[in-house]
């Protein structure tokens, strides 16, 4: 062992010597070191974490961004469109409310036409009628009682005679509603003898009248499906009819 | 900086072919201007070279040797890393600088390899690892420096070449040897890195033959270093086992686990313990022979070429033995701290592995 | 020169401890293979390089052990022996 240079005392120095070399490095260096490392990686990963957070809080804020945009541009689209709404259903308003005044206005135009018209029609059946009794007295030479005339002339008016309706006498009529036309709007006594009769004849409901100078004189009453023709034009087309 | 780069290039290149050019000059008789300085072979000792013949502290067949003087140099540089390392830490910085900041980059990897391996052990096995890499390293690079293994006492009467006197300082007498052997040689120790050397010289006694004695030898080439270290870390090894086993540390060695029950498997199961006690004893002879080894053949290696081709060539073989130095002392600690890990790993597995 | 035990005792020892370290030839096959073994492993499987590399380097040691012991025989040889 001498010749390989081992001997005990030297040996035993250095193992002392390394006991005190483990001592300084343990305590001086790993030690140190070891807290730095582990202060370091602390660091790191506390960066790290700190950068995550900071992601996480700019995703956070851009998803509330968005909704938050989303949200205003939902509010924006309800509102234009509830404006829209509001706006059609106010103008819908204002034109139905227009075109019901203006059929109101436009209704009691005609109503006021129809009167106006009926009331010269009334007018001119009186003058007719004068003119008409004047003109027979000098062709027939001979002056008639003028209230027989009268009624003579208002049965052909109104085709009524001695409080019936002529056309009806011997008429099987049923239905639900009647349409009398007389040439010459009837008095109101007249319509009622009229509306009476119908009524008992045919079992109609309701009644209207209505005027169409082209009949001349006479009626005509269209009682569901069936047209009794009383007018003087029908039967002066008949006549003509019968003539050729 | 990038113009900084290429001038430092060309400075690092003129500077290596002038000291090749210096070499040339100093060792050969090229072109005839040379000195041609007949390079020498050192005797190569296997233990420490004794420096003086009385014994140290009075303990008999303890003397003073040039490795004792290595092993106080390693200490040194240890402890002055150890101080660096300390005062950086302690200034709160959060990275080291310079060679304190080397050494913590180098602890880092050791840590993070101790970790790997010894897991929740690393706080015991750690410190361990740390110190032996740094001291065998700091060992293993002093020896590199110029003038460790050439300055030293002229040993008179025993050696091969004559001692010639270069001056004196402070009454000190500078001498050198030289191989006369040739014709006109002027030769100087050999010096592997085409330094001329001087040598201290004591005596002046005018003897057939001289060799020197150097004062500084690197402590790895000695191998009451190494077994120490060696026996260091088996110790621990078994501290380290026992620390994280028990008493249940000791049937790796003495397995009767499985001895009556299965009779084949448990005798070879306690012969296998008996073998993992010899294989003890050989880690630290592997261990000890290993450092001292490479660390001894090295230096040869670095002698044998520097007396070969003394210029130029030595630098390559000083590369290798800069890697050779960490390698090994990296190897050293590695070692140990797998050895330690293995030990705190229970054999419980493994016994079930067998049977 | 002349025959004389001590310088026979010297080439013995010399020719031995020369001898002796041809069992090194083992330990570097050995470490080769070790390591172009674990460079292998290390490139098909790089994220398990640090635990081949500690493996690896244990597998030499244990093949260097065997250099190692020729070493000590060769130095005993040398230095201690006769």
């Amino acid at each position: 062992m001498e010749a390989l240079g081992l001997n005990l005392p030297f040996l035993l120095v250095q193992i002392v010597n390394l006991l005190i070399v483990y001592t300084v490095v343990a305590k001086w260096v790993v030690g140190p070191v070891g807290k730095m490392l582990e202060q370091r990686r602390e660091t790191i990963a506390q960066g790290m974490e700190d950068a995550r957070v900071a992601g996480e809080a700019r995703a956070n804020a851009e998803e509330e961004a968005a909704k938050i945009k989303a949200e205003a541009q939902a509010e924006a689209s309800q509102i234009v469109s509830d404006a829209t709404e509001r706006a059609r259903s106010a103008g819908a308003e204002v034109k139905s409310a227009a075109e019901a005044e203006a059929a109101t206005a436009k209704d009691k135009a005609l109503a006021g036409i129809e009167a106006e018209r009926n009331q010269m029609l009334g007018d001119l059946r009186g003058q007719v009628a004068a003119l008409a009794i004047a003109g027979a007295q000098k062709l027939v030479g001979e002056a008639l009682d003028e209230k027989k005339q009268h009624a003579l002339l208002n049965d052909f008016f109104a085709g009524v005679k001695d409080g019936s309706v002529i056309v009806l006498a011997d008429a099987d009529l049923s239905g639900d509603s009647a349409e009398v036309t007389s040439a010459l709007p009837l008095t109101d006594a007249e319509q009622v003898t009229v509306k009476k009769d119908v009524l008992a004849k045919s079992g109609a409901e309701a009644v209207s009248f209505l005027v169409d100078p082209s009949i001349l004189g006479g009626l005509v009453i269209k009682v569901g499906d069936k047209v009794m023709d009383g007018s003087v034009a029908g039967k002066l087309e008949g006549l003509r009819a019968n003539m050729r | 900086m990038s113009e900084q780069k290429p001038k430092n290039k060309v400075w690092a290149r003129w500077v290596v072919l002038g000291a090749i050019l210096l070499g040339a000059f100093l060792f050969t008789g090229f072109f005839g201007i040379g000195l041609n300085i007949k390079p020498i072979m050192p005797e190569v000792f296997l233990p420490g070279e004794v420096l003086s013949d009385k014994p140290l502290f009075g303990i008999e067949g303890f003397f003073m040797t040039n490795t004792f003087v290595g092993m106080i140099g390693a200490d040194i540089a240890v402890f002055l890393i150890a101080l660096g390392v300390y005062r950086g830490v302690k200034s709160g910085k959060m990275a080291l600088s310079g060679v304190s900041g080397a050494v913590e980059a180098l602890l880092e990897a050791l840590q993070n390899m101790t970790e790997g391996t010894a897991g929740k052990w690393t706080k015991v096995i750690f410190p361990w690892f740390a110190t032996i890499t740094l001291l065998v390293l700091s060992a293993n690079w002093l020896g590199l420096l110029p003038g460790v293994e050439t300055i030293g006492l002229i040993h008179e009467g025993h050696g091969e070449y004559a001692v010639r006197d270069l001056g004196s300082i402070g009454g000190m007498k500078i001498q050198t040897i030289w191989d006369e052997s040739g014709e006109e040689a002027h030769m100087e120790e050999a010096s592997t890195d085409a330094h001329a050397e001087e040598t201290h010289a004591e005596e002046d006694a005018h003897h057939a033959g001289a060799s020197v004695v150097p004062f500084f030898r690197p402590v790895s080439t000695d191998l009451n270093f190494t077994f120490a270290l060696a026996l260091v870390a088996v110790v621990m090894v078994q501290v380290v086992g026992f620390r994280a086993l028990g008493w249940s540390y000791l049937t790796k060695f003495w397995n009767t686990k499985h001895f009556f029950d299965k009779p084949i498997f448990g005798f070879i199961d306690f012969g296998v313990g008996l073998l993992e006690l010899v294989s003890e004893l050989s880690k630290v002879l592997s261990f000890a022979f290993r450092l001292f080894g490479n660390l001894f053949a090295g230096a040869v290696l670095i002698f044998v070429m520097g007396s070969l081709v003394p210029f130029f060539v030595p630098a390559m073989f000083y590369m290798l033995e800069l890697f050779v130095g960490m390698i090994q002392a990296i190897v050293f600690g590695m070692l140990t701290m797998t050895f330690m890990a293995q030990a705190t790993q229970s054999h419980g597995d493994h016994d079930e592995a067998h049977a | 020169m002349e025959f004389s035990v001590e310088a026979a005792t010297i080439l013995g020892k010399l020719i031995g401890a020369g001898l002796a370290m041809i069992g090194a030839i083992g330990a570097g096959a050995g470490i080769g293979i070790v390591t172009s073994g674990a460079v292998q492993a290390m490139g098909r499987n790089p994220d398990a390089a640090g635990n081949i590399q500690t493996n690896m380097i244990l597998g030499i040691a244990f093949a260097e052990a065997v250099a190692i012991y020729c070493l000590v025989v060769a130095l005993l040889i040398l230095f201690v022996v006769g």
